[in-house]
């Protein structure tokens, strides 16, 4: 069953040989010495649970760093600063709709993505029609969301989580955590649409060479349009998995995973340029920002020594990665 | 010679848009602050907007050049820790911090240029990297806002060399003469090269290294300024004190008019583009919009005006 989803991921002209040296598994490796370190420094960090729990932090970042992934994969210079404020208003609006009642999950569940959509399409027009750069745009529209879910709350958000949301979202079954199985499941439907569906090559085609897909007949703006407001409908369902996990809603909560979510998928080899990546490169690297972090805590470093440490990891890993001695 | 002025010059500029803007902004501005007029709002504005308006030139050189630097902002917060941290009472001492402070942006501003220029890496990436690297560093001197800075450096800041011509005009000054020399260098001609098309450039004998280079230092020289503006003006070290400085002087070199693959742009555009924004937050707030409702109408305003902004180029390209 394993190959299966070996074969999903790697193209057929990838050698055994290659597929160990080639990024996605860098970061497979980086991954495991990473808990190796752990273990070395935090005797008890490869406990079952432990890692778990771990996991466990990485799935929203993981769930927004799909949306991103989507979105960097279709070119341009696409990205979507505006991810961590999509994923704040989720967290509202869930807890509104949801109002602590098991009756309401279908109507949160239709109408939070729904808003995310929305707010994912005004920026994907605006990219693709009026052509303001994806950074600018999804950078302006984080302040408008941030701004709308002030106007909505008031600045008190309402609402909390039913208790079933609230089991799906810490409980365990077999000790591994509901929401790592959501991740796995995610992961395996996301890997099929981007590589063998319809939808999926499209992306990669418009990615790769827009100009090339637009005269094949792929109407390129309309589709951009679509998967930004895809990666709002994500980034506004992440919120409401984060609000099943905290319980009761926080305004701001998604502030910290804008940027993060770039930076995974820059870890797990997915080029910012687009055309080129794979929805496992940023689950590697949402794992690794996860788990460094989490060891950086653990060590109970000052938030200055947190952030040195990722600047640094970043900057190496950038150079590494991307860089090239230019001819010039 | 031509003796009448080529009005299509002008408006097909790329920041011609944001001009238009910045008028509007002005007399939305005078229409709801009564004494927008007066000298003392004006001093004040040009306190608050100054480095702002510094930091977008610095933000407007790099993307000219065809690339981002999302680290101004951290580069001003360290500068200025490491500023208010050395800074003693005696004038020997202001003097020496200020230079060392410049240095220390030079410095971190050549850091990020040769890395973008030896490695091609993607800058954006890069320079959110050094961005966290230098806040870390900042925090890990100052977890707190605290240092010292002697109260008469503040107050020679805040005060008029002349009567009626505020301290803080001089660095404005400063900058736009700098800037006005620069444009007649043939270095100006190979930014809008290498921004334009690095390859052409290249090929056409531009030193694309030592141009992309150069454009880092001169904008580590307005991050500079800009590090000695806030420092002075809020008499604190604070390591968060430079975080909106970023992406805002992206969005003010955006509504300037410039493009952001490079290449296109006045450099007026992110003076005037600054401007905007500092005066936006002051209409918001004339406005008596509730502090809810300012985050949400400074994006849609950000919003607005590059859509404005787009116009010249969807006419350029129906006239074909």
């Amino acid at each position: 069953m394993n190959n299966n989803k070996f074969l999903i991921l790697i193209s057929d002209k990838t050698t055994p040989k290659e597929f160990l040296f080639s990024k996605l598994a860098i970061s497979f490796y980086a991954i495991i010495l990473l808990f190796v370190f752990g273990e070395i420094i935090l005797p008890g960090f490869i406990s079952f649970s432990h890692v778990m729990s771990v996991l466990r932090l990485s799935v929203f970042l993981g769930i927004v760093a799909l949306g991103q992934t989507f979105v960097v994969l279709s070119g341009n210079e696409g990205i979507d600063l505006s991810v961590g404020s999509i994923l704040s208003i989720g967290v509202v609006l869930s807890a509104f709709f949801l109002n602590g009642q098991n009756i309401n999950i279908p109507k949160a569940l239709l109408f939070t993505p729904s808003v995310g959509l929305a707010f994912g399409l005004i920026s994907g027009l605006a990219i693709s029609y009026i052509e303001i750069p994806p950074i600018i745009m999804t950078l302006a529209m984080a302040s408008v969301v941030e701004g709308t879910s002030l106007i909505i709350t008031k600045g008190f958000p309402t609402g909390n989580a039913p208790p079933l949301l609230e089991t799906i979202g810490n409980g365990k079954i077999f000790n591994i955590p509901y929401l790592i199985i959501l991740w796995i499941l995610l992961i395996i439907i996301a890997s099929f649409i981007l590589k063998k569906t319809k939808w999926g090559n499209l992306l990669y085609g418009v990615g790769s060479n827009s100009l090339t897909a637009e005269l094949s007949g792929v109407r390129v703006k309309r589709f951009r349009v679509f998967v930004y407001g895809i990666c709002g409908a994500i980034a506004a369902l992440a919120g409401l998995f984060l609000l099943s996990y905290t319980g009761t809603p926080y305004l701001n909560l998604g502030a910290t995973y804008t940027m993060p979510s770039i930076a995974s998928l820059a870890i797990g080899g997915i080029s910012l340029a687009g055309g080129n990546g794979n929805y496992i490169g940023a689950v590697t690297g949402c794992i690794i920002l996860t788990t460094l972090n989490s060891i950086l805590v653990a060590l109970r470093t000052t938030e200055a020594v947190r952030q040195i440490t990722l600047g640094l990891l970043l900057l190496i890993l950038v150079i590494a990665y991307t860089g090239r001695r230019k001819r010039w | 010679m031509e003796k009448y002025i080529k009005w299509k010059n002008i408006y097909q500029n790329p920041s011609f848009p944001s001009f238009i803007i910045l008028i509007a902004i002005i007399i939305l501005n005078a229409f709801l602050q009564h004494n927008f007029f007066t000298y003392r709002a004006f001093k004040s504005n040009l306190l608050t907007f100054t480095p702002l308006i510094l930091t977008s030139v610095a933000q407007g050189l790099v993307i000219l050049v065809g690339c981002v630097d999302l680290s101004l902002g951290a580069t001003i917060s360290l500068v200025t820790v490491l500023m208010a941290s050395l800074m003693g009472d005696s004038l020997f001492s202001m003097v020496i911090v200020v230079f060392i402070g410049s240095g220390l942006a030079l410095l971190m501003s050549f850091i990020n240029g040769f890395i973008i220029s030896y490695f091609d890496p993607p800058p954006l990436l890069t320079t959110y990297a050094t961005s966290v690297l230098w806040f870390g560093i900042a925090l890990f001197f100052m977890p707190t806002p605290g240092g010292y800075i002697p109260s008469h450096f503040s107050k020679m800041y805040r005060s008029d060399l002349f009567p009626r011509f505020p301290v803080v005009l001089l660095f404005l000054i400063g900058a736009f003469c700098f800037l006005f020399f620069m444009s007649k260098t043939r270095f100006y001609k190979h930014i809008y090269a290498v921004g334009g098309n690095e390859e052409a450039a290249y090929a056409n004998g531009v030193n694309v290294f030592i141009t992309k280079i150069k454009v880092f230092l001169l904008s580590g020289i307005f991050i500079a300024l800009a590090s000695i503006c806030v420092v002075a003006q809020t008499a604190t070290g604070d390591a968060r004190s430079g975080l909106s400085f970023s992406l805002n002087s992206v969005a003010a070199s955006i509504i300037g008019g410039l493009s952001f693959s490079g290449g296109r742009g006045s450099i007026i555009g992110p003076i005037m583009g600054g401007l905007i924004l500092g005066l936006l937050i002051n209409v918001l707030y004339f406005a008596n919009i509730t502090s809810f409702y300012q985050e949400f109408m400074k994006g849609i305003i950000i919003i607005f005006s590059l859509a404005v902004g787009a116009i010249p180029k969807y006419l350029k390209t129906r006239s074909l």
